[in-house]
């Protein structure tokens, strides 16, 4: 019995050391890792609609956690320019996560992939130029994959990967485009001088 | 003498893949493209290296019977250190390798080597074979996903190998692919050895 009880401590006192250090671990990176995702998600913003400053606006959905978007505006005259997003939903094997950015009709601009961990070689090619320029210009409504009935040609061998981009990024608009046509408009600022 | 042979034996001789057969999971996953072989390749070496050396420090104050219990706290605890300091510090490198990372975890090869040999060998000697294991892994991956990469992309790192009309077969890439190309290659090393002894 002693055994068992001497060989249970010796397995604590390693695993107390081993979570002291990845509690330590933690505490010293984890500020400068959140800063590094913020100052990529600005960047990406910022090339995905260049030259305009970014306004954060949220959407509360009920029975579901609340949806961020950004409004961006043009630098120096203020006029819309656009809206950015993120949207997220379970690929293959991963959750995909894309950015994307609206014009004011609510058409894709351009689309990025910032976070996945699906199939290397097949659906994790969805990271490529030529995959966002297939979402280039599509309105809302096209948001679909050509097996379910819209323009998006699939990723050759990545069919569910393709479909979770397009339908998170369907969903996402509808969203904001009802709540922006539900809410009256809001009073136009004045332009900066 | 004992710690140059401990270092070039993973290469060939005793190569986690081919010969050893050790790993197959990550090795499967991560073979589609010559890039993601050396990410892996290198991720896991860099684990297997410290995890090795580690462990050897270790040995003597980890009871027998519950030493697998401890390597895999060990390991699970450095990768997550490498996870997160590489990420805090090094995020470039992060960008290509972080996918590989949770996946080195799992990686059989590293709990094999703390298992086969850091255990009862001198800090040196595990070092020279953590680097050697590592070294070997990341040559076999590099071998297996130039065939696949080839084969059904029609690239190889990147780099355009094959004409424009060069249909790629696409099965070498997918899971198929893998146990294909895998299996084929054992065979033909298998037969090389043969030839030679």
């Amino acid at each position: 019995m002693k055994i068992y009880l001497r060989l249970s401590l010796i397995l604590l006192a390693f695993c107390v050391v081993a979570t002291a250090l990845l509690a330590f671990v933690n505490s010293a990176t984890k500020p400068r890792i959140d800063e590094l995702q913020t100052k990529a998600a600005d960047e990406a913003r910022s090339t995905l609609i260049p030259g305009a400053v970014f306004e954060l606006k949220q959407i509360a959905v009920p029975e579901a956690d609340s949806i961020e978007y950004y409004e961006a505006k043009d630098e120096k005259t203020g006029e819309l320019k656009g809206y950015t997003f993120t949207a997220s939903k379970a690929g293959y094997s991963s959750n995909v996560k894309t950015m994307a950015a609206l014009d004011p009709e609510f058409n894709i601009i351009n689309i990025q992939v910032i976070e996945q961990a699906e199939t290397p070689g097949l659906g994790a090619n969805c990271t490529q130029e030529s995959f966002a320029a297939k979402f280039k210009g599509l309105a809302p409504d096209e948001l679909l994959v050509d097996k379910d009935g819209g323009k998006i040609v699939s990723l050759t061998g990545a069919t569910i990967t393709t479909r979770a981009i397009a339908n998170s990024l369907r969903e996402t608009v509808n969203l904001i485009k009802a709540s922006l046509s539900a809410a009256p408009a809001e009073p136009e600022k004045e332009p900066k001088p | 003498m004992s710690f140059i042979k401990e270092l070039t034996k993973g290469l060939i001789k005793e190569n986690p893949i081919f010969v050893i057969v050790l790993g197959m999971c990550p090795t499967l996953a991560t073979s589609t493209s010559v890039n993601n072989a050396i990410g892996m390749g290198m991720a896991a070496t860099f684990v297997l290296v410290c995890s090795n050396v580690m462990i050897s420090l270790i040995k003597n104050i980890t009871p027998d019977k519950i030493r697998i219990p401890v390597y895999v706290v060990v390991i699970a605890a450095f990768v997550s250190v490498v996870d997160m300091v590489m990420a805090a510090y090094l995020p470039e490198l992060h960008k290509s390798l972080g996918l590989f990372i949770p996946l080195i975890v799992v990686n059989c090869i590293i709990l094999g080597r703390a298992e086969a040999f850091a255990n009862k060998n001198n800090v040196l000697n595990s070092l020279a074979d953590g680097i050697g294991m590592g070294l070997g892994f990341t040559l076999a991956l590099v071998v297996v996903s130039t065939f696949r990469e080839i084969l059904g992309n029609g690239t190889w790192a990147g780099m355009r190998v094959m004409p424009k009309t060069y249909d790629p077969m696409l099965i070498a890439v997918l899971a198929p692919g893998a146990f294909i190309t895998l299996g084929l290659l054992m065979a033909a090393i298998n037969l090389l050895k043969e030839r030679f002894q």
